[in-house]
């Protein structure tokens, strides 16, 4: 992998560069039972540790539990539809990172480690900076690698996951 | 389902695969339930003109959340999630059957807590589209 050449064009603009190491979004959210089950019936996980309360106690819960996986949903907001992208996207939670030599855009990757469980009507902060913006050269070309640095805690400050995730972004 | 335990696993064993055919109901509801407004997720015209893909995407979230369900399956309710990390590598489409697992690549103590380290692909036949590894807790017998 090299860095931007002469042949390619730079696909970073300075405002985005000035984003590494700032905090681009900051987050608070609760966690609900209905829509975490919402998105385990979508994924078809249904692990009754998220269904069951009466399993979940049996196995050491206090209660059902959210999907580990599901942390990062319990704090998305709203964005207007005459405020999304193009391309349908909102980019309420990346700290509206534009790259306009590079629109289309994919998730990269994610990497999470998990502290605590979540419960119904947790309520989870977010905090989310900029970890590194770079341009690379991949085999179908030049694109943006966006990586975060992101954690959650919840109302007693306990911090319940910690995230590193990525965002590829291509001409 | 009996549960899994610490001493029942060794470097080599298999994460039980999961199969799943993802399709357009299945990526409608995971964009409702993520409010993904994405239109390479459900705009056939858009995935197609505009960004050249040859059909909609299955979500790249969807993907690592089945690759982490094989895992929480496995590892049933006494076993705990510590850590789990995917890449995408290669998109996949609606209709595509995809194979999600792994296996163990190390078994190990700390603190009294039984950690097992696992490496993990979501596959489309033989293509990884997405590797990622997991670190799981199992209980050890005789816990309570």
């Amino acid at each position: 992998m090299s860095t931007s050449s002469t042949q390619t064009p730079d696909l970073i603009p300075p405002e985005a560069l000035e984003q590494v190491g700032t905090v681009v979004a900051t987050r608070t959210g609760a966690v609900d039972q209905r829509e975490w089950q919402r998105w385990a019936v979508a994924v078809g996980d249904h692990n009754p540790l998220w269904f069951d309360a009466d399993h979940a106690r049996a196995h050491g819960y206090d209660d059902v539990i959210a999907p580990p996986l599901y942390v990062q949903y319990a704090v998305l907001g709203v964005t207007r539809l005459d405020e999304l992208r193009p391309d349908g996207s909102s980019g309420a939670s990346s700290g509206n990172l534009a790259f306009p030599a590079a629109p289309k855009r994919m998730a990269g990757g994610e990497s999470t480690t998990f502290h605590a469980p979540c419960y119904h009507r947790d309520e989870i902060t977010m905090e989310r900076r900029v970890e590194s913006i770079v341009q690379k050269q991949g085999r179908s070309g030049a694109f943006v690698l966006v990586t975060w640095r992101t954690t959650y805690t919840n109302q007693r400050a306990e911090l319940v996951a910690e995230a590193t995730t990525s965002m590829i972004a291509r001409p | 389902m009996t549960q899994l335990h610490f001493e029942d696993v060794a470097e080599g064993d298999e994460v039980t695969p999961l199969t799943v055919t993802p399709d357009a109901t299945q990526l409608f509801f995971f964009s409702a339930a993520t409010y993904n407004g994405h239109r390479i997720h459900y705009d056939r015209t858009w995935a197609v003109d505009v960004e050249g893909y040859p059909d909609v995407l299955v979500h790249g979230p969807l993907q690592s959340a089945l690759l982490a369900r094989a895992v929480t399956d496995w590892i049933g309710g006494r076993g705990r999630l510590v850590s789990f990390s995917a890449q995408n590598r290669a998109v996949a489409h609606p209709g595509q059957e995809l194979t999600f697992g792994g296996r163990v690549t190390g078994v190990r103590l700390a603190d009294g807590r039984g950690l097992v380290d696992l490496e993990l692909a979501g596959r489309r036949g033989e293509d990884v589209l997405m590797p990622g590894t997991a670190t799981v807790e199992l209980p050890l017998r005789g816990e309570a």
